[in-house]
């Protein structure tokens, strides 16, 4: 008699451990309010100093953005990215590109080809190796590109994609980023505060590497 | 609405926009008039001038038929209905790019199980993301590696397709999604996987009595 009451709450309880576990994130990530993590953590730069995303950090605000060489849409967006970094440099922000791939899984991720890619993008700001992808990990970086910018407090305010058309500059309705940037340098709100795009899944090291790539 | 190869302009392949409109959970006839409406047929001249391949690959041996060398575009809900198409115990959905290495490099496992599994019940349906102008790429790699049909191409602003898709999905690929008989997903991971994790995520589905 029991037997079918001992089922039936079995059956349920394994449905509600599955759908509580479709409901988590595939990887944990920080959201909006969230300091800037794993902040002092050294990070080696294309001009083979040590920085710190904390010594980094600009008055108005630092902007982070997870990137690579070889990704066809890092690629894409590349010289944006380095056109709103310099400019958020400008505006008293702090800036940081870091590289969190993995480059035994593709050479061209490598730091000579960091060094490479900085010195032609004239990019003003550091291009650092996220060399554990730790810090990737902490922010719950998936993608490249994937940006975050932080207000001047620390605060995270927004996450996402650099704009909504990788390819054709022409066809860009939404300089998402862009006006992110402009709106925490003014001391606003930010309007759109989460966006997404599709981007290469970071190449981890470690034992998420073997997971993710 | 068929675009024919384009042996010259590769930019020329970029597919028209067709009105995109939700098929519902169990087509009907004239559902399945709408959808062919939706389809959009992307052909390229593999080896034209311009198209190139992607890194890592080899441009397509032998020529695939007209039939074969479909693309049809589909926004997150057309995806959706697909998946909710009777006649599988099983739906593994993968968005991938020719791009893409790690997407690159499961596909030969993913090709084998849905060849494998197929008489067991399993439907796979393979989503590219690449770029419109890579569609000519796309299709080559389909052909080469023999993909079971139907060649799905995302379709729509990327940020609307990803969360239309999963709103879990971070848009980094490849993609993986199980669903079960219902439409209801039970397996979801970004990142590449291998044979056995595949195997793992449909077998309880497959093994399950209808």
């Amino acid at each position: 008699m029991l037997r079918p009451l001992l089922r039936r709450a079995t059956t349920l309880l394994a449905t509600t451990a599955t759908l509580a576990l479709l409901a988590l994130p595939a990887r944990a990530q920080i959201v909006l309010g969230d300091a800037i993590p794993m902040a002092d953590v050294k990070m080696k730069n294309v001009d083979n100093k040590e920085v710190t995303l904390a010594s980094t950090a600009g008055k108005k605000g630092t902007l982070v953005v997870f990137t690579c060489n070889a990704c066809p849409w890092a690629k894409a967006w590349e010289s944006r990215v380095a056109e709103i970094g310099n400019a958020a440099m400008a505006a008293g922000f702090g800036v940081v590109a870091i590289n969190s791939n993995d480059p035994s899984v593709n050479a061209e991720d490598g730091f000579a080809e960091m060094k490479k890619r900085s010195k032609s993008l004239k990019l003003g700001f550091p291009y650092v190796v996220d060399a554990t992808s730790e810090v990737a990990r902490a922010f719950g970086a998936t993608r490249t590109p994937e940006a975050f910018v932080f207000d001047a407090e620390g605060k995270l305010v927004y996450h996402g994609t650099v704009d909504d058309s990788p390819k054709d500059v022409a066809a860009i309705k939404n300089f998402w980023l862009k006006d992110a940037v402009n709106e925490v340098a003014a001391g606003k709100a930010v309007t759109t505060a989460e966006t997404k795009a599709f981007g290469c899944s970071i190449k981890f090291r470690g034992k998420a590497a073997k997971a993710a790539s | 609405m068929r675009v024919r190869d384009t042996p010259r302009y590769c930019a020329a392949m970029r597919p028209v926009p067709a009105p995109l409109g939700a098929a519902p959970a169990w087509p009907t006839r004239l559902a399945r008039v709408k959808r062919l409406a939706l389809v959009v047929i992307v052909t390229a001249g593999v080896g034209a001038a311009g198209c190139g391949t992607a890194p890592g690959e080899r441009p397509a041996a032998v020529a695939t038929p007209p039939d074969s060398s479909a693309l049809e575009l589909v926004t997150a809900e057309a995806l959706h209905a697909r998946v909710r198409e009777p006649g599988a115990r099983a739906t593994l959905v993968n968005v991938w790019a020719t791009w893409c290495g790690p997407c690159r490099e499961e596909f030969p496992a993913l090709v084998s199980l849905a060849e494998r599994r197929r008489t067991d019940g399993l439907r796979v349906l393979f989503v590219s993301a690449d770029f419109d102008d890579q569609a000519g790429q796309a299709r080559a790699f389909l052909a080469r590696h023999k993909a079971p049909q139907p060649w799905l191409m995302k379709s729509g602003p990327d940020m609307e397709f990803i969360d239309g898709v999963d709103r879990r999905w971070s848009g980094a690929l490849p993609l993986t999604i199980v669903y079960d008989s219902n439409g209801a997903p039970v397996e979801f991971w970004e990142g590449g996987a291998d044979s056995a994790r595949f195997e793992a995520a449909v077998a309880p589905l497959l093994a399950s009595s209808h």
